[in-house]
């Protein structure tokens, strides 16, 4: 009966080891953080040299590009989980608000003031990363909707320096610092996945 | 005495209960990525997926990406009811021995 029962907790084990093993294989999602990050910088300091109409549009379809490809590659033969799904849905649709707002007040020219598009873009930004930090029953990105939010209401109640100063604080703290850290994780359970496979 | 529940056979396979709880964890994974997970060979791969599939507790869909042809399985209801139901099984009969 001893070895029956031993056989009985391995088999609950590996239940749950190989569920967990098959949500943890679709989550891939730091180095995304970095290149919107990038993107972002990229973008903000076009737009300063005078070209704001354009810097942004060309700039989020570049980025959007490298990121269906990246994911492609990445994670085209992953298998695809509810809760990844989400996500990515989460972000699409965030991406193509942000991209449908900017665009129309900008081209109708109603996107004179820069603390506007700071405090809409960074109040979308932080939707999303609380929305996903929900999802994930994450602390650390909440932590980033949080910051997100702090530059909303810098650049709304703040001077025009300020709101430049929130913005760029938030994108290094939102994107490329807690996109590293996601890939440092990520990297960290692929390494504990290859252990308990050995 | 109450009676101990019986293990479903279909699921006690080590292989199968490993290909079902892979499944369980994700909306649907290709024929490679479950080779890769459990290190099992093509032939005994594809024959516990098939009884799987005779059983109704995976559902299967080929198609082509890029030319190339894909083998995607799914988990069905049936199936995640019948994994459920394993794990309370086993619950039962590891309470039971203690």
């Amino acid at each position: 009966m001893g070895a029956d029962n031993l056989e009985l907790t391995e088999r609950l084990e590996l239940i749950e080891k190989l569920i967990a093993e098959g949500r943890r294989s679709a989550e891939s999602w730091g180095w995304t953080f970095v290149v919107w990050g990038v993107a972002y910088y990229v973008a903000f300091f076009w737009a300063g040299w005078g070209h704001f109409v354009y810097a942004w549009p060309v700039t989020m379809i570049a980025a959007s590009l490298v990121t269906i490809v990246g994911l492609w590659r990445h994670g085209g033969r992953q298998p695809s989980t509810t809760v990844g799904r989400a996500i990515g849905a989460t972000w699409c649709a965030m991406g193509l608000s942000m991209f449908i707002l900017f665009d129309a007040l900008g081209f109708a020219g109603h996107l004179n003031d820069v603390r506007i598009f700071i405090a809409a873009a960074a109040a979308m930004l932080g939707c999303a990363n609380a929305a996903c930090s929900m999802m994930l029953k994450w602390k650390a990105e909440f932590g980033c909707a949080l910051a997100w939010w702090a530059a909303t209401v810098i650049a709304s109640f703040g001077s025009v320096k300020a709101g430049i100063v929130a913005f760029l604080v938030a994108i290094f703290l939102c994107q490329i610092v807690f996109g590293i850290y996601a890939m440092v994780l990520e990297s960290r359970w692929r390494s504990h996945r290859e252990a308990a496979n050995a | 005495m109450p009676e101990l529940p019986e293990l479903n056979p279909v699921i006690h396979g080590k292989l199968r209960l490993a290909l079902l709880s892979l499944l369980m964890g994700v909306e649907e994974a290709e024929f490679t990525w479950l080779r890769e997970k459990t290190g099992s060979t093509d032939g005994n791969l594809g024959a516990q997926l098939m009884k799987l599939e005779e059983a109704g507790y995976v559902a299967v869909e080929k198609r082509f990406v890029l030319r190339k042809p894909q083998t995607l399985y799914r988990m069905t209801e049936k199936g995640r009811a019948a994994l459920t139901e394993y794990v309370s099984a086993l619950k039962e009969l590891l309470g039971s021995a203690i």
